[in-house]
């Protein structure tokens, strides 16, 4: 699916052989299973106990970790931001990412050298990042705030990750920040494997600049659409570093997403069993999207 | 109807519109904290964007780098990152060339298998793993951190490089197959130098991951002593009276290394890291 097949590809290995190259997998498989699956299905299962950082007793408790999420609003809350920041995040990205890449495409001058610096965003540490939103967003001294003065919005001074209102979007602003570059300079690739004849046919048919973008480029695009939007939702859905980096979840709530709330119930509240109950619901939701998401493409690839 | 030549002027003026604003977007936030980086407390609390000459200074990076342990937790960093970056690079190109070259039963479940473990949420797998990582002694040292950020960087990276395998003609290895070389020959002397800008790409993605860490390394390193720099710069950016011309400083070194790898990859970043979306167009 993600990708083609590999059989045409293989050689004829012996079978000699192909328990060697099986044997190439195994410290792969081995780091995963200890690291990664392990844990997660011990999570899993811990979602189901009582189990608290500081006590020895564990004891399963049934569902009730999961009817105490059901009446819980921060956990209603931050589902929802998460949602927002989600959906929001991606599609903004996915639309800035198409106009960054169609720019980008025109040959004129000085554009290679644009293109080889914009992924910068992408390469720096997450923590510095938001040190560097954190600096501008500061009442008074922060650049955003200066321009604004400058502008003659003195009024508006204020630190803007701890406005109620603008908090969330600025979170939001930190993730685009981040990833256009990297969707744009993706969709670019894809963009210049699309067959320049296509182009050329639709100009004699008097198609627009806009049709042929909506007929021929994004058809052209497509995969690399779907596997940008896919990986995209399912980092920015479980990602923890720019809202606990940023703001820890406030001000009083207003950036709290669900992996931050998972975060402080198990670690600063100590309640394990609670905290890993609302990392169950999270891969819930992931797994329910990605099996949605995954039935929608193949049903337009049968097409 | 407008001309072909208008429609051009007007196409170059848009593109270097957008140009113009995601540059002041994106790159103007990292002059910005260069800048600040170099000038003094007072200066940037005056609120001035251009101060005078004399309120520029040195002071922030010497104490940065004298008077905290930042050059430690940098050597901290360092030795994370690179551990990461041999040891994935290892696990990743072995088990790319397995998925990319033989066939056995389950293999596409495998290769599912690995991309949905980016589906899972860090959150909920980080208590077990470091119970585990407890259990092995190996809290506050670097091959506990290693460990847990293997699989941060594994799956992707093992999907990337299974695509730049495949499109590698099967026949170059199949022929030195057939001249008596063993897998591991074949895998040192005719996949690595053809695959090399992609294994380059692969490694670099470790590394900068594994850099710009922050979760696994604050539950696994806990300690000051093993601190590593973005704890450091979180740490500095929350005191309670914040000192931004040192925090700016420290970010300034914690970003550095990051655009000095890059600057070697640039080109071939996207290329690689798209190879498995790319291929089977």
């Amino acid at each position: 699916m993600l990708h083609g097949d590999y059989g045409k590809l293989a050689g004829k290995p012996t079978m000699k052989e192909r328990h060697k190259g099986l044997l190439l997998l195994l410290p792969t498989v081995l780091i995963m299973a200890l690291f990664t699956v392990y844990p997660l299905l011990d999570g899993l299962r811990v979602a189901f106990t009582n189990k608290h950082l500081l006590k020895d007793t564990v004891q399963y408790v049934g569902l009730s970790n999961f009817i105490r999420l059901a009446t819980d609003d921060v956990f209603w809350l931050s589902l929802y931001h998460s949602l927002i920041l989600t959906v929001g995040a991606v599609v903004l990205q996915l639309i800035l990412g198409l106009i960054l890449a169609s720019a980008m495409k025109q040959d004129l001058p000085g554009m290679g050298v644009f293109k080889s610096i914009i992924m910068a965003s992408w390469v720096i540490p997450v923590a510095a990042t938001v040190i560097m939103f954190k600096f501008m967003a500061q009442p008074d001294v922060g650049l955003i705030n200066i321009v604004l003065k400058g502008l003659g919005f003195e009024n508006l001074n204020r630190y803007w990750l701890g406005d109620l209102d603008v908090a969330l979007p600025f979170i939001m602003l930190l993730h685009l920040w981040r990833n256009v570059p990297f969707y744009g300079v993706a969709f670019l690739a894809a963009m210049q494997a699309v067959p320049k004849s296509y182009y050329e046919a639709a100009e004699i048919d008097g198609a627009n600049a806009w049709q042929q973008f909506v007929t021929i480029t994004l058809p052209g695009i497509r995969s690399m659409i779907i596997v940008m939007v896919t990986i995209h939702v399912l980092w920015t859905f479980n990602n923890f570093d720019f809202v606990w980096l940023a703001t820890g979840g406030g001000p009083v709530n207003a950036t709290d997403v669900l992996p931050v709330y998972v975060y402080r119930q198990s670690w600063n509240s100590y309640t394990i069993g609670y905290g890993a109950s609302i990392g169950s619901v999270m891969l819930g939701l992931l797994m329910i999207y990605f099996v949605v998401y995954m039935r929608i493409c193949e049903r337009r690839e049968a097409r | 109807m407008r001309s072909k030549t208008t429609n051009r002027i007007i196409t170059a003026i848009l593109s270097y519109l957008v140009v113009v604003t995601a540059l002041m977007f994106f790159i103007m936030p990292m002059l910005w904290i260069i800048y600040t980086s170099f000038r003094t407390q007072a200066s940037i609390f005056t609120g001035k964007v251009i101060p005078p000459l004399s309120e520029f200074t040195l002071d922030n990076y010497t104490t940065i780098l004298s008077v905290t342990d930042y050059a430690q937790y940098f050597v901290n960093s360092f030795r994370i990152a690179a551990s990461v970056t041999v040891l994935s690079l290892l696990c990743s190109i072995t088990g790319a060339y397995a998925l990319s070259r033989f066939d056995f039963k389950g293999k596409n479940a495998l290769i599912m298998g690995i991309f949905s473990t980016q589906m899972f949420p860090q959150v909920l797998m980080i208590i077990p793993m470091y119970l585990i990582i407890f259990s092995l002694s190996l809290l506050d040292k670097t091959i506990g951190v290693v460990l847990g950020q293997m699989v941060l960087v594994l799956p992707f990276q093992i999907w990337m490089l299974t695509g730049y395998f495949d499109n590698i003609p099967a026949d170059i290895d199949e022929s030195a197959r057939i001249d008596g070389c063993g897998i591991f020959q074949r895998l040192l002397y005719v996949i690595l130098p053809v695959g090399a800008p992609g294994v380059m790409v692969a490694g670099f993605f470790s590394f900068v991951v594994s850099w710009g860490d922050y979760l696994i390394v604050s539950i696994i390193n806990q300690s000051q002593r093993t601190a590593t720099v973005t704890l450091v710069i979180q740490r500095l950016s929350s005191a309670l009276l914040i000192r931004w011309g040192q925090v700016a400083a420290a970010t300034v070194l914690t970003i550095v290394p990051t655009i000095i790898l890059f600057s070697f990859v640039q080109n071939r970043l996207v290329e690689g890291l798209t190879a498995g979306a790319v291929k089977g167009e």
